[in-house]
């Protein structure tokens, strides 16, 4: 869905661009205005790649459960979270490594580290799910993003998969879902865009969790299943939704609504990304790594 | 002698007819034959019921015209006080009942405990309460009478939230808010109240009325689903789907006996209409206030009414969650700078740090 809003938002742009080449040519006078026009342009590209960045700040596009009020206060509360503990930028397929408070273990901490397969909810309910082979056993934790417990989550791969899910992981061959537990994080240059992994991989013979033949998966190499299910999902599949505009509509929070979402807690969240920066830039001086 | 025998007659007849009905009533009395054993919604007017909302025509105004008549209106409305002062040298005692609050239901999120369980709460706003009229318990006589006997007998509380613009109400509607200067209100509701906590008309109560940790009941609409089936409405089991099953996968089976009980008995689990009735959530506790916006998170996902609903909240009934502590009795009044968020001190804020367990706990 959300790629789909965004190839529309890409298009726009382009024809923009387009219209600019063609004004610039006949009128060159206005260059302050057309400045303050691209800086504001800017700004809002920024906020629409807020959308990918802080997803869980969209509140649920359902009608029947939005109040302006709740969502503010929401809000209020997930930025307050977010001074206490650095919530990163991630997606499906980054891999992460969470640090939780357990009353029932024996160092009263638990870490795991794993592929995130899944993100979900919107506000305070946000939450995803980190997946990893340990002792040759899947093993896969639920997160809420804004759980108190949580005392640290770090990025240690940013990336993106081919997937929106990656649910599909667990009827793969478990060297897909393998991690290594004390892996290092890896530093992407400062405003580099995320890695697209292109990675395919092999998913096991049936029986099968889900029927993934059906899901349009991108990430998968060729599924092998008889002819008879490839039928079946030709019968079930609805290509004709990806045209339904009001569909769409439903199930989107609409550009503007989401420019104002962000405007409101824009300065809040670039002080905190501000002093997350600096704080990494400070622990990369402090601790050189140790070679040999 | 005839007439005599037969007044005699007529006397002893009498005699064991009545005994005979003695029998009767007796034995009707241990049958429970009720029609319906749930109260069906009927249609109770209030006793300051009047037409509400008049026939809107278009009245050809020009802009000009449309300002001046809301400037009036702020004008009228913008400084409401109440006549009298509000007595606050009551002494609280537990059988002292309080007026409750009107709100909306604005939604459902989780709040984490300091041991580290997650709680769901329910938002309840709780709207622009303003006081329009209490009728003495002389006065106050209810349509709906269930006890013959009132031993403390309360006073009513008309309690009004939401203004509204008073051209879209009909003047008699608009009546009922002339003596308090209150401005018509779209939302009415009744609380008894004892009648020491009299509150003067105009006084506006605010979501401190109830402090945190208190508990309250909720009091709203349940969403109407309609007429729906067993499974639904009752939570039944239905009937598989296969193994020789047919047309008969999601109805409610068997629904008595023959011989003597050979009737559908009262009471019986059938299909119907589901919801749209007013329920009441009990002993619900009250974990944090935002004063900025008169939020009260309430404990509880469960609350009768869809999101964006009216809502009635009141003190809890039940024996073990009655207020013990002294709490505001009339009602709280604003009077100090007030922090934004009062939190419970089992809650634990979004802007402490992280939870941490030592060895100890």
């Amino acid at each position: 869905m959300y790629q789909t809003t965004r190839c529309v938002f890409k298009s726009k742009l382009n024809l923009k661009n387009v219209f600019r080449v063609c004004s610039t040519a006949a009128e060159t006078a206005t260059t302050t205005k057309e400045q303050e026009r691209i800086t504001s342009e800017g700004i809002r590209k920024k906020f629409t790649e807020y959308r990918y960045i802080y997803p869980e700040f969209l509140p649920s596009p359902e009608i029947k459960f939005r109040n302006a009020i709740r969502e503010k206060l929401e809000r209020k509360d997930m930025v307050a979270r977010r001074t206490q503990i650095a919530i990163p930028e991630f997606y499906v397929g980054s891999i992460l490594s969470v640090l939780t408070s357990d009353l029932h273990s024996p160092g009263k901490t638990e870490k795991f580290v794993g592929i995130c397969i899944k993100r979900e909810g919107c506000g305070l309910r946000a939450k995803f799910i980190l997946r990893n082979v340990i002792d040759h056993e899947g093993v896969e934790v639920l997160y809420e993003m804004y759980d108190p417990t949580i005392q640290k989550i770090e990025v240690l791969r940013l990336e993106k998969r081919l997937d929106d899910e990656l649910l599909y992981l667990r009827d793969a061959l478990p060297e897909y879902s393998t991690f290594d537990v004390n892996m290092e994080a890896e530093l992407l240059t400062e405003g580099a865009p995320v890695p697209i992994n292109p990675i395919k991989i092999k998913l096991k013979p049936r029986p099968w969790l889900e029927r993934w033949e059906r899901k349009n998966l991108q990430g998968v190499e060729e599924i092998n299943v008889p002819q008879h299910l490839w039928d079946r999902a030709a019968k079930s599949a609805k290509p004709w939704e990806k045209y339904d505009l009001m569909k769409t509509y439903m199930n989107t929070i609409p550009e503007e609504e989401q420019i104002e979402i962000f405007d409101e807690v824009k300065t809040q969240l670039q002080k905190l990304e501000i002093t997350r920066k600096k704080m990494k830039r400070k622990r990369t001086f402090v601790k050189p790594t140790k070679l040999a | 002698m005839s007439h005599v025998l037969c007044n005699v007659f007529h006397k002893r007849a009498i005699t064991l007819l009545e005994e005979k009905f003695r029998a009767l009533i007796i034995t009707n009395n241990e049958i429970i034959r009720d029609k319906y054993t749930v109260a069906r919604p009927k249609l109770r007017n209030p006793t300051w019921f009047t037409k509400k909302h008049r026939s809107l025509e278009p009245n050809f105004l020009t802009h000009e015209n449309r300002e001046f008549l809301s400037e009036i209106i702020q004008d009228r409305y913008n400084h409401i006080r109440p006549e009298s002062v509000i007595n606050t040298n009551i002494e609280w005692n537990p059988k002292l009942k309080r007026s409750g609050l009107i709100g909306r239901k604005i939604g459902v999120y989780p709040l984490w405990l300091k041991n580290g369980r997650k709680i769901a709460t329910t938002l309840i706003q709780v709207l622009d309460n303003h006081v329009i009229k209490y009728i003495p318990p002389e006065e106050h006589n209810p349509p709906r009478k269930r006890v013959k006997q009132i031993i403390n007998k309360k006073g009513c509380l008309l309690i009004g939230a939401e203004a509204a613009d008073p051209s879209l109400f009909t003047k008699e509607y608009c009546g009922l808010f002339k003596n308090s200067g209150v401005i018509p209100k779209k939302i009415l509701g009744r609380f008894l109240i004892s009648p020491e906590g009299i509150l003067p008309p105009g006084t506006l109560l605010n979501a401190m009325h109830f402090p945190v940790g208190h508990y309250v009941d909720v009091r709203g609409r349940t969403i109407d689903r309609g007429f729906q089936g067993v499974m639904k409405r009752h939570g039944f089991k239905g009937m598989p789907a296969s193994h020789g099953v047919t047309k008969t996968h999601r109805r409610g089976g068997n629904i008595g006996g023959g011989g003597e009980k050979g009737r559908v008995w009262p009471g019986t689990k059938m299909p119907g209409h589901m919801g749209n009735r007013f329920r009441i959530a009990k002993g619900l506790k009250i974990w944090r206030i935002n004063t900025k916006y008169n939020v009260l998170w309430v404990s509880g996902q469960a609350i009768p009414g869809d999101c964006n609903s009216v809502v009635y909240i009141y003190d809890s009934c039940l024996p073990t969650r009655k207020p013990k502590e002294p709490i505001p009795f009339p009602t709280y009044l604003l009077e100090d700078e007030l922090p934004e968020d009062i939190y419970d001190k089992e809650l634990h804020c979004f802007d402490e740090p992280s939870i941490i367990f030592d060895g100890s706990t």
